[in-house]
């Protein structure tokens, strides 16, 4: 067995390891160090990962495999902490006591999600989906003097649990049908029986474990209320690694499990990306709250991303990463800003960023150019994320599902200018500065680059996604 | 040379993002430089354009994502070369009116150096997915300047622009994007499906299917009756030199982009809603000159009257036929230099006054002689008076039209006489008559750096107005060529 491969895994337990007994032993042991000993230790692993880039294979039995598809998400998922860590350091020190065990958990999710990206098994598979959803139920719960908060954990607890019982129930009932869990297995066992009715019931549980994880219609309720509660930091981790998990686990379910069921994959992704899309777009409008509006627009570009996926094929596939890509850039520049005004205001209304173009010209212009990313608009990334995904759905034969992603970027851009106008058009009540520490002008400034870089040459990020969009085949 | 004109604004806008707040003097030092060495570049590709040869000139093509067959493509032909010179023009001239801006002056000019640069970036580029981003690229700079700096019901203006232009351009982006499947070809390269094209045409069904796409997403710009709405509110609230760039060049680039991809590759798309478009086109002729005549306010009126005057571009379009297109492209130029001008009047009083309705002016010519004979000659320009190239490019669509649609051109003659109407009523109110007590200390055009945009602006007009070949000789083998 090549114990080589789980490198990448080894060195972020390893990371895990060292945070937690410094915790445990030392007394001086603050919330500031466990950020830098993390954001030193997202390095670290990101560099394991790129300088293992090129081993292939699989251990543990062949549950546990490395394909350029899982080193494409390990890749995204330690890059998107790196930010989230030095939020949560901004954040959390003043709200709770124990800032430092939020890394731990942090670590965990990493963890969990890099198994997910590996698994070659159903039951791996689901044990590592778990492993993040839980860390998070805690996250979503941390700040335990906050009723909001923990009425927002409870709630993702409740309705996580159903879409997990869903999820473990067609994954059971798939071993019932084909007597294994390997991914491997139960697809040629698919494949062998077309027009079974059991895998199609199969299928429908699958997309509700799914469904959850990504927020589509119709299990996205839980969306616009935990996006509000918790705390921001989290939900910039929620909103990109967390539903790019959920991408993982529905690129390996739809495409290596059930391949052989593509016209009933097409037929109710497409479907639901319409109605995720249509939803997410029309809730944002009427929204007083900057965490519930960006709830709300990350289920719209949920919709987009299961375009990509209705499409199939290494052109749909290449354009979910490319769009998972773009979109988890500009989030995290988002929520990075979204967490220093509530810092400074106490408030995540969007009535408080009026004239935040006054108070912090640098933190407006960042919103300002994810706003714009967000909604489509060139030469930002988002806008060729856009058009990959409706181009692979024209390619498709899925024109009305392109129509209907076109007209709603005109809908999104209304909810996002009004952000814009608040931010520069009217006028605040105070005008007392909002202060923007070092770190985070760094990181807002890498982001902002990255999101023009990326939308203006966006040739090395299309070959990265085009390359693991590929193994998936 | 031709590549550095849509990066030299660009490039010089990042540059002033590093410019000190104070130094007001070296901003507009690197605005006036950027926009002036485009205009001159654009001046030494016009002199260096030979009429006689087909195709594109000036060609340089870089691959710029293989696998999806994406290039980065420029080279001009007559009908972007054209628009170029429009745009030299206008963005030159719009540069000098934007300093007037006093407020978050670095902000102002930052947008409006992006917007400039965009739109050379439409107007070069030839590959269709260059040209939508540079497309739609514009319309990022518009909320915020429309929304900051402007006037009136800014915030509903600079919403209700933004809103319906992304909503057509969206509408356009599927057209093409069902266009480039269709295809085949795996390219947005221009002059490969071109080639490609002219041998083995789209079927009809599909060119009949997808030219609506096409004619109303990109209809919505050029304000196509009944999508118009949001131009007069728009132009009103916005600051002058956006109203200049808007009016001028913006709007042109939905007849721009019609005749770049729609008329060559959708030729019996085009033919099948022909009559439709006619009939649109004539009813926003008409219509808006009516709502002008009806308007207090000298924006409105402008406003509307650029509305009209679309319509006659649209209608020359519609009846495809080498008169019409070419009086179409000649018009683009004219109304865009025109609209331009009169903007950029009414914005050099409206600064001073804080007025703009037409009651609140007179015996503006006793006040401020110069401003005045500017204005009249702008209004003339607008109303087709022969010596400017307004009448030479309305007389070709009318003639060129004339044979499809007979009814129609009609009718939209009769709306030169309502365009007549307007203007002339116009300028009576403001240049003559009893002088307004209201401004005595009203500021004419002095300085030359003052005189200089609207010198510009109208010295181009009467140029191509009496030498229309000027111009004429260079369009009519592009659009012979778009009909082929």
């Amino acid at each position: 067995m090549n114990l080589s491969l789980l490198m990448p895994e080894f060195t972020a337990l390893g990371v895990l390891l060292a945070l937690l007994v410094g915790e445990m032993f030392c007394k001086d042991f603050s919330s500031r160090l466990s950020a830098k000993v993390s954001l030193a230790g997202c390095f670290l692993v990101l560099a394991v990962i790129i300088l293992n880039a090129k081993a292939r294979g699989t251990a543990f039995d062949g549950v546990f495999t490395v394909t350029p598809l899982a080193i494409f998400f390990k890749v995204f998922f330690v890059t998107a902490l790196m930010p989230v860590i030095l939020m949560a350091q901004e954040f959390f020190p003043a709200k709770v006591k124990h800032p430092g065990e939020l890394f731990l958990i942090l670590w965990c999710t990493l963890i969990g999600s890099f198994f997910l990206s590996s698994a070659n098994d159903l039951l791996v598979l689901f044990i590592a989906l778990e492993i993040v959803t839980l860390s998070f139920y805690i996250m979503a719960a941390y700040i335990r003097k906050e009723l909001i908060s923990i009425e927002s954990g409870l709630k993702y607890l409740i309705i996580g649990s159903l879409a997990s019982a869903f999820l473990i129930y067609g994954i059971s009932l798939l071993y019932v049908a084909t007597g294994t869990t390997s991914i491997d297995g139960v697809r040629l066992a698919v494949a062998a029986a077309p027009g079974s009715a059991l895998f199609k019931l199969c299928l429908v549980f699958v997309l509700a474990g799914i469904g959850f994880k990504v927020a589509s219609v119709p299990f996205q309720l839980w969306v616009p209320d935990v996006y509000e509660g918790a705390p921001s930091p989290v939900v910039a981790y929620l909103s990109t690694g967390s539903k790019a998990a959920g991408f993982v686990l529905a690129l390996r379910l739809l495409f290596s499990v059930f391949p052989s069921l593509e016209h009933e994959r097409t037929l109710l992704i497409s479907l639901l990306a319409a109605l995720t899309i249509l939803y997410g777009n029309l809730g944002a409008l009427m929204q007083g709250n900057i965490k519930r509006l960006f709830g709300y627009s990350s289920i719209g570009h949920a919709g987009y991303i299961l375009i990509g996926i209705a499409a199939g094929g290494v052109e749909g596939v290449r354009a979910v990463l490319f769009y998972i890509l773009a979109y988890g850039l500009t989030n995290l520049a988002a929520f990075y800003v979204i967490t220093l005004v509530g810092k400074t205001l106490k408030s995540d209304r969007i009535e408080s960023y009026r004239g935040l173009s006054h108070r912090s010209p640098f933190l407006a212009a960042i919103m300002f150019l994810a706003l714009l990313s967000l909604a489509g608009v060139p030469p930002l990334a988002g806008f060729f994320g856009k058009f990959l995904v409706l181009l692979a759905a024209v390619n498709h034969d899925l024109k009305w599902l392109a129509l209907v992603g076109a007209l709603a970027v005109a809908i999104s851009l209304f909810y996002y200018l009004s952000l814009v106008r608040k931010m520069y058009l009217e006028e605040s009540v105070q005008t007392s500065p909002i202060l923007v520490p070092l770190p985070a002008r760094i990181t807002l400034g890498i982001l902002a680059a990255a999101i023009i870089l990326v939308g203006l040459f966006q040739g090395p990020a299309l070959s990265f996604a085009a390359w693991a969009a590929q193994s998936l085949f | 040379m031709i590549l550095a004109l849509p990066w030299i604004s660009m490039l010089t806008a990042f540059a002033l993002l590093f410019v000190p707040k104070e130094n007001i003097r070296l901003m507009k030092q690197l605005v006036l430089g950027s926009c002036g060495i485009s205009s001159a570049i654009v001046l030494v590709l016009f002199l260096k354009f030979d009429p006689s040869k087909a195709g594109y000139q000036f060609l340089h093509r870089w691959e710029w994502i293989p696998s999806m067959g994406i290039t980065y493509q420029v080279g001009l032909d007559g009908l972007n070369l054209t628009l170029c010179v429009l745009h030299a023009l206008v963005s030159l001239a719009g540069a000098f009116m934007s300093f007037g801006e006093k407020e978050r002056m670095k902000d102002y000019l930052f947008f409006y150096l992006i917007l400039t640069g965009a739109i050379y970036g439409v107007f070069t580029a030839l590959d269709i997915f260059f040209l939508y981003l540079f497309y739609e690229t514009t319309l990022i700079p518009l909320y915020p300047m429309i929304g900051i700096w402007g006037s009136k019901n800014k915030e509903y203006g600079a919403m209700k622009l933004t809103i319906f232009i992304t909503t057509g351009a969206v509408l356009a982006l599927f057209g093409l994007l069902a266009f480039y499947h269709q295809t085949g070809l795996h390219t947005f390269d221009l002059i490969q499906i071109q080639q490609q094209l002219a041998m083995h045409p789209l079927s009809r069904g599909f060119q009949e299917w997808l030219a609506p796409f096409l004619l109303i997403g990109f209809g919505v710009i050029a304000s196509l009756w009944p999508l118009h709405s949001w131009s007069p509110i728009g132009y009103a609230a916005a600051p002058t030199s956006v109203s200049m760039l808007h009016a001028g060049v913006l709007k042109k680039m939905g007849p721009y982009l019609i005749l770049r991809l729609a008329v060559p590759f959708l030729p019996l798309g085009i033919q099948r809603w022909a009559a439709a478009l006619s009939v649109l086109s004539c009813i926003g002729i008409v219509y808006a000159g009516y709502a002008a005549i009806r308007q207090k306010d000298l924006k409105f009126i402008i406003g509307f009257s650029s509305v009209s005057h679309m319509g006659y571009i649209l209608l020359g379009i519609a009846a495809m036929n080498p008169a019409a297109l070419s009086g179409a492209v000649l018009l683009m130029f004219s109304h865009g230099v025109m609209a331009a001008c009169t903007f950029a009047l009414i914005g050099y009083v409206y600064e001073q006054t804080h007025a703009r309705e037409v009651s609140d002016y007179g015996g503006m010519a006793k006040l401020v002689p110069f401003w005045s004979v500017c204005f009249v000659m702008a209004s003339m320009a607008s109303l087709g008076l022969p010596g400017f190239s307004n009448f030479a490019s309305e007389l070709l669509v009318f003639i060129g039209s004339w044979q499809h649609f007979p009814v129609v051109v009609g009718l939209a003659v009769f709306g030169v006489l309502v365009t007549a109407i307007y203007l002339l009523r116009m300028v009576q109110h403001v240049c003559y008559g009893p002088v307004s007590e209201r401004w005595p200390k009203l500021r004419d055009v002095k300085t030359l750096s003052e005189k200089l945009p609207f010198l510009l602006l109208l010295g181009g007009l009467l140029l191509f107005g009496f030498w229309p070949n000027g111009l004429l000789r260079v369009i009519e083998p592009a659009v012979g060529a778009l009909l082929k």
